[in-house]
């Protein structure tokens, strides 16, 4: 951490360019800063250079994916990595002038018996400064080096807009990839094909994180009956969550996982159940003939929204979490369904059926409630943990891919490439340090 | 950076499950002692291979229409219409013939509209079936219902006559 102490006071007055800009003014998709990612320095290991190389390409990718930045082609850097200094005094400022890029961030890894040390740093080309606030350390194992760059990523996006980034994390969907029946998958950032998580050569629905990220649940028929399960991300074996044959089409840990609401469905009537961690029920909270489902949790645990059809066609309702105070929050067109709270508590996201089914997000009360996509077929959107961008799933040219945008829709990037059929995405809470 | 390395374990056991993917099938997903309770009068051991999820798991297509019929209906709606009714009802008559026959009767949804409220959808559709039967004097012991949302699908245009077709609950009759 030596180089974060450098500083910090100069910055304000030196970086002439977007400095602290709050999200809406300066938003993703709109003028995007030309940006060097530089291979790093590598030293020790002969991996090293490698990858330091994998770091820089990451962190080009996850900034590209944020909407601010334009990453520009290693092959027009005026630096090369084996020869370049680490600091603005040995940076050649008027070169990179040149090529175009405001931004240029370079370090060095060395790397000493699959131990990483590495140090990551931007400069400012304009200005020719050092930003000593993005500058970072990390230390940790080769396999960590991605992990490496998200947060990196995350911490220039902090800088640039006062919100940390989203990419330390992970999305869980469901795909067909394996044939017809579904399993539960893995997407991070780090460029690699998704990850299967589960076995079940079943209906495979509705996965949700555990608050910890440690966990996940989802809804399998393995057992014929759908029926909720519960996994840990490095284990290979999932537990039923209730015991007996209970039909559940879905369920959501509480923010402090203390609690499940589920989605249950009895004789052909669903309705919406408040159960302990260990599946037993606590409170029945809705008793209705129509449907209630797709529970999700405010952040603080004491409201939850839900689609029903209790008014004759699917809307968005929030209840309090003693089951009073049951109030309608989609207002416009005849299908609104798949609610989810924003992490922050101040938005509502749902699909509504409209020139296709689109995405909407509103605010926690239903107003104020915008698009933010426009055509095509559109569904189940799931905040990043910065409440700023979310993942829903898109129908693109006969195939269903994950896609990621802001909350204000300015900006598209299909995050799944379309192998499969990528459906019912769950973007991860933040990952610990 | 543990969670990191938690993701390296990961890899590795997917890698192992991966091994295990190109063996050769199982068979149906096992319906073992642990399922073998009543739920609606009906031993799920006897839906082994006969429900459409089953079907599928095979490789096959789900079952369009049986010994019984299946029934359909109108776009986000669980209502049976003059025709649905007639279909049930000619349903119902079989049922009262063949007193110790079961049903599970299956609710299933067109490609439109969300995965999870579909399965809501077809619940009530499932319902809704399972109600005009009892109605027409068969004993609701011998029904159970599931829902299988838009998951598996008669067939795969985007059009309406397909849409009509996966709109539909299917009867699986067992023990005849």
């Amino acid at each position: 951490m030596r180089w974060v102490a450098v500083s910090l006071a100069c910055l304000g007055a030196v970086r002439s360019a977007p400095a602290v800009v709050s999200g809406d003014i300066y938003g993703p998709g709109s003028t995007q800063i030309p940006l060097a990612s530089v291979p790093l320095k590598g030293s020790g290991d002969a991996d090293a250079p490698a990858l330091g190389a994998r770091f820089a390409s990451i962190l080009a990718k996850d900034l590209e994916l944020s909407g601010y930045f334009k990453a520009l082609d290693p092959r027009s850097f005026p630096e090369r990595p084996d020869t370049m200094g680490l600091t603005a005094d040995t940076t050649d400022f008027t070169a990179w002038n040149a090529t175009g890029a405001q931004d240029v961030v370079k370090g060095a890894i060395t790397v000493n018996g699959g131990r990483v040390q590495l140090e990551a740093r931007m400069f400012d080309v304009p200005s020719q400064v050092e930003v000593s606030a993005v500058g970072r350390r990390f230390e940790g194992s080769a396999a960590d080096v991605p992990r490496m760059a998200h947060r990196m990523a995350d911490t220039i996006l902090e800088y640039l807009t006062g919100e940390r980034g989203p990419f330390d994390s992970q999305i869980l969907f469901t795909s067909r990839r394996g044939g017809p029946l579904k399993d539960v998958y893995v997407f991070d950032f780090d460029g690699d094909p998704p990850r299967r998580l589960t076995n079940e050569r079943a209906i495979v629905v509705a996965p949700r994180w555990h608050p910890s990220g440690d966990e996940f649940l989802f809804v399998s028929y393995r057992r014929h009956l759908p029926q909720l399960y519960r996994q840990a991300l490095g284990s290979r074996t999932a537990r039923s969550v209730v015991s007996g044959r209970v039909a559940i089409l879905n369920g959501a840990w509480s923010p402090d996982g203390s609690k499940l609401l589920v989605a249950r469905d009895v004789g052909g009537n669903t309705d919406i159940y408040l159960l302990d961690s260990a599946g037993k029920p606590l409170r029945r909270l809705t008793d209705h003939w129509g449907i209630d489902v797709s529970p999700t949790w405010a952040p603080d645990g004491r409201h939850f929204a839900f689609c029903s059809s209790r008014s004759g066609s699917p809307q968005i309702y929030v209840m309090d979490i003693d089951g009073g105070g049951l109030r309608r929050v989609s207002f416009h067109g005849s299908y609104n369904t798949s609610p989810a709270w924003a992490p922050k508590g101040d938005r509502i996201a749902y699909t509504t059926r409209q020139n296709g089914f689109q995405i909407v997000v509103a605010g926690a009360d239903g107003t104020g409630g915008r698009l933010v996509t426009r055509d095509g077929v559109n569904e189940d959107p799931s905040w990043a943990p910065d409440g700023r961008y979310l993942v829903f799933s898109a129908r693109r040219g006969g195939r269903r891919v994950l896609v990621m945008t802001d909350r204000e829709g300015r900006m598209q990037r299909e995050l799944t490439t379309g192998q499969g059929d990528d459906t019912s995405p769950a973007w991860s809470p933040r990952r610990d340090y | 950076m543990r969670r990191a390395r938690t993701g390296a374990v990961v890899i590795i056991c997917v890698v192992a499950l991966l091994g295990s993917w190109g063996c050769k099938k199982k068979g149906p997903s096992p319906l073992d002692g642990d399922l073998a309770g009543e739920r609606g009068g009906l031993d799920e051991g006897g839906l082994a291979g006969r429900g459409s999820m089953a079907r599928v798991q095979r490789g096959e297509l789900p079952e369009e229409d049986g010994i019984l019929k299946d029934v359909r209906f109108s776009y986000d709606s669980a209502e049976l219409d003059e025709e649905a009714q007639r279909i049930a009802s000619q349903n119902a008559a079989w049922l009262r013939a063949n007193p110790t026959a079961k049903v599970e009767i299956e609710g299933h949804c067109d490609e439109r509209g969300t995965i999870e409220y579909n399965l809501g959808l077809g619940s009530r559709r499932a319902k809704a079936a399972k109600d005009y039967l009892v109605t027409a004097g068969v004993d609701s012991s011998r029904i159970s219902t599931i829902s299988y949302g838009k998951e598996l699908p008669l067939c795969h245009e985007q059009n309406e006559s397909c849409y009509a077709r996966n709109r539909r609950v299917h009867f699986v009759v067992l023990g005849q």
